[in-house]
């Protein structure tokens, strides 16, 4: 579900944090940009140990882009759930509780139930538990 | 993320741990007394050399190992992660770590025939 508006998804890139965040990144990217073109120099005037340096800064200017590209995207991916979760469930302000990677995954239809009216209505009184709990 | 697709990126993570680990201790504690002491820089100049292109290695792995098992980008877990290459030691003490509080619960999550199934 994608309501609201489509720029206020984006709008999180300008808060205080954020924009630290980028000039650090910036700065970041100039620094080492800046040490690659100082290696280049003491190449150039014979220095040969820095002709390795003068490619592996910009290996890491390309590596410090990427990351943080990604701290981007993922903290838009994030916003995009917390904003279609929420626009579910307006009322439901519960915290978000994480299950562990190998918790179990409850079956969404038991099949044994169908002929079996005292599972079934265990089954649905287990619902009912599970239900209320999150209010 | 594929289980063998995942066992793949946290050997080749603690290969380069490893190897990165290995080296930059060469590097400190042989290679820079040998320069400082001994008056030879070709050691520390081959070692570092090496050091900087297998830390370039490393940081790429050690990422994808970040990705794949969930960490949060840019948080202190992370950062530690990709600059231990840098310090001596430490990727084998992170390696430990990274394994103990990430790595072995995720592969005992994703590995399917692990899983319990309940009715």
């Amino acid at each position: 579900m994608t309501g609201g508006k489509p720029r206020s998804r984006w709008r999180f890139l300008l808060s205080p944090r954020w924009l630290a965040w980028h000039a650090f990144a910036v700065a970041a990217c100039w620094g080492m940009l800046w040490l690659g073109d100082w290696q280049f120099h003491r190449a150039e005037s014979g220095n040969a140990l820095s002709w390795a340096y003068t490619f592996e800064w910009p290996i890491f200017v390309i590596f410090g882009v990427v990351f943080w590209a990604k701290t981007i995207v993922d903290e838009w991916r994030q916003q995009s759930a917390r904003q279609a979760g929420s626009a579910e469930r307006a009322t439901d302000d519960r915290p978000a509780i994480e299950l562990p990677a190998g918790a179990h995954i409850a079956a969404l239809v038991d099949d044994e139930a169908a002929d079996d009216p005292e599972l079934a209505a265990y089954n649905a009184y287990l619902a009912s538990l599970n239900s209320r709990r999150g209010r | 993320m594929r289980p063998e697709l995942l066992r793949l990126v946290v050997r080749g993570y603690r290969t380069m741990a490893y190897v990165t680990g290995t080296m930059l201790c060469i590097l400190v504690f042989v290679c820079i007394p040998v320069q400082a002491w001994g008056h030879n820089a070709t050691p520390a100049d081959i070692v570092g050399t090496l050091h900087g292109f297998l830390y370039i290695v490393y940081i790429v792995v050690a990422f994808a190992m970040t990705r794949a098992v969930r960490m949060r980008i840019a948080s202190p877990a992370t950062i530690i992660v990709l600059l231990a290459g840098t310090i001596p030691v430490l990727t084998f003490v992170v390696e430990r770590w990274v394994t103990r509080r990430y790595i072995t619960p995720v592969m005992a999550g994703v590995t399917p025939s692990e899983q319990p199934v309940l009715r």
